[in-house]
């Protein structure tokens, strides 16, 4: 955990560039454009949800994804791909425990700035946040770190794609664009068609935006539902990656050898 | 001067074949390129197509309208992905390598053999997307028959000017230790420029579309596509290529200034 720290350290630009400025610049996005609809439609009421409380999901969705949307497979892949895991064979720990770990240090960094941003936001928008209550708060903080530890694991088998894979990005770009559309990310999912919306929640889609999103705003009746549910996708998403791990491994050749 | 364009085209031309080839051999990552764009352009008419089940009107424009909005930048973004963004994602690499010396060597316009040396054959392929959704709602629209002239020439105008941008922005790879991040400030820069310039309040407005005009983008031509009166945009446009082709002759000479290469 500390030679990650040290490496996000050192590329202090690439670290904001990479991973805080998508989501400011996704958010002042979003608050423009659901401004620009509320005033020119002069609806007081959009789906159910006022102005303020449409800019408040926004705040909070963007809250949500510095915890959740944190890990990429990018690195893993390259061990893969350029032969690195051999390494990993003499190590003390495997090569989930490594990537796990770099997720622990990432992820305790994310939060940090999550919570950071959450006390700027209270100071500078209090009347977004007036529904804020400390058990609301921890509950979405669950949520939120089990989604991303769910997200950690997606990734971490988009990463092991690379075993047949030459290139993984085009994975990892294809499941952030339909993460992003279906976890309520840009639109609540209640302004979705009933159909779609119905769908979705067979999907751990909604659990990576929507949910912990709706349970910081106050919504705690979806809480322990979500939680069993998360740990579904959660143990579902391991055991599919232990099987693809050792189905890969027996296809691995290590470059240079 | 002929001789020189054909000169260049024949070397685009052996990178497009050299690109092909290595595509090909990759079929999986070629396929996956193609699910990849279309997930996003498919998203993308998607949400705009939500809002418009709750709202008759987003500023002054209607679905239709929007839509159209949305399809040309979609199309610029099509170029984009197919003709320079992989270029791009090299540069950072080729600068800390110092794999850049081999291109400053090369008898050819460095610009040129560094920006435009990576062709996405994946990314191609979709053209047949864009510009079907560009087409569809062209014709929701009922555009005229000068309009259908001039639009492909708009999105090609729209394209240019992005690449201007981002070419000088690039530039500033030059002064860093890893310049992967500044790849991430241009896709943040496309977000922007992908909502049409009236959503933003006006100060921010200003600045992105007189100081870094990328709102012009696709505002300019739809703007001018939906009222022929509605023409400085579109000037705008054609000057901000100008200027920033300008400017990135300076930025370009100071960055190999700064280029320390790696390799020596």
């Amino acid at each position: 955990m500390k030679v990650y720290w040290s490496n996000l350290f050192v590329y202090r630009t690439n670290f904001f560039l990479q991973t805080i400025g998508p989501l400011f610049v996704f958010l002042f996005i979003k608050l423009s454009l659901w401004t620009s609809i509320y005033l020119s439609s002069q609806k007081s009421i959009i789906g159910g949800y006022t102005l303020e409380e449409m800019l408040a999901y926004h705040l909070w969705i963007m809250v949500a994804s510095m915890i959740i949307l944190t890990s990429s497979s990018q690195n893993l892949s390259e061990d893969i791909r350029l032969g690195k895991i051999s390494s990993y064979l003499i190590y003390p720990f495997s090569f989930w425990e490594f990537h796990a770990s770099n997720f622990a240090a990432r992820q305790t960094v994310q939060v940090f700035i999550a919570l950071l941003t959450v006390f700027i936001l209270l100071i500078l928008l209090p009347t977004y946040f007036s529904n804020i209550s400390f058990l609301f708060f921890i509950q979405g903080l669950i949520l939120s770190l089990m989604a991303g530890f769910f997200w950690f694991s997606l990734n971490y088998i988009i990463g092991l794609m690379a075993f047949w894979l030459e290139e993984t990005w085009t994975l990892t770009v294809l499941t952030q664009v339909v993460t992003y559309f279906c976890s309520g990310a840009i639109i609540p999912l209640e302004l979705y068609p009933l159909w779609l919306k119905e769908a979705l929640f067979y999907t751990p889609f909604p659990y990576l935006g929507f949910v912990p999103v709706r349970t910081f705003m106050g919504e705690s009746l979806l809480f322990w539902q979500s939680v069993l549910v998360l740990l579904g996708w959660i143990l579902l998403i391991n055991l599919i990656s232990k099987l693809i791990w050792k189905k890969g491994i027996h296809l691995y050749t290590a470059a240079g050898m | 001067m002929i001789k020189n364009i054909r000169h260049y085209f024949s070397i685009y031309q052996s990178f497009i074949v050299t690109c092909f080839a290595e595509s090909m051999n990759f079929r999986m990552h070629f396929l996956l390129l193609i699910i990849m764009d279309l997930f996003f352009y498919v998203s993308a008419l998607a949400s705009v197509y939500i809002l418009y089940e709750h709202v008759p009107l987003i500023g002054s424009w209607n679905r239709e309208q929007f839509l159209f909005f949305i399809s040309i930048m979609l199309a610029v973004n099509q170029l984009t992905m197919t003709f320079v963004s992989e270029s791009f994602w090299q540069f950072p690499l080729l600068i800390r390598t110092g794999n850049l010396d081999f291109i400053l060597l090369k008898p050819a316009n460095a610009i040129f053999s560094t920006f435009f040396r990576y062709v996405r054959p994946g990314s191609m392929v979709n053209v047949i997307f864009t510009w079907s959704a560009t087409i569809y709602f062209g014709i929701q629209l009922d555009l005229n028959w000068f309009s259908w002239m001039i639009l492909p020439f708009l999105v090609f105008m729209g394209f240019f000017l992005q690449n201007s941008i981002e070419l000088v922005i690039s530039c500033s790879m030059f002064w860093m230790l890893e310049g992967t991040g500044i790849n991430f400030l241009r896709i943040e820069l496309q977000q922007l420029s992908r909502w049409p310039d009236f959503i933003y309040q006006s100060f921010v407005r200003r600045i992105l579309t007189l100081i870094l005009p990328i709102l012009l983008i696709g505002s300019a031509p739809a703007r001018f596509l939906f009222d022929f009166n509605d023409i400085y945009p579109l000037l705008g446009m054609g000057l901000a290529i100008i200027f920033f082709w300008i400017i990135l002759k300076f930025t370009w000479a100071a960055g190999l200034k700064a280029y320390e290469s790696a390799s020596s």
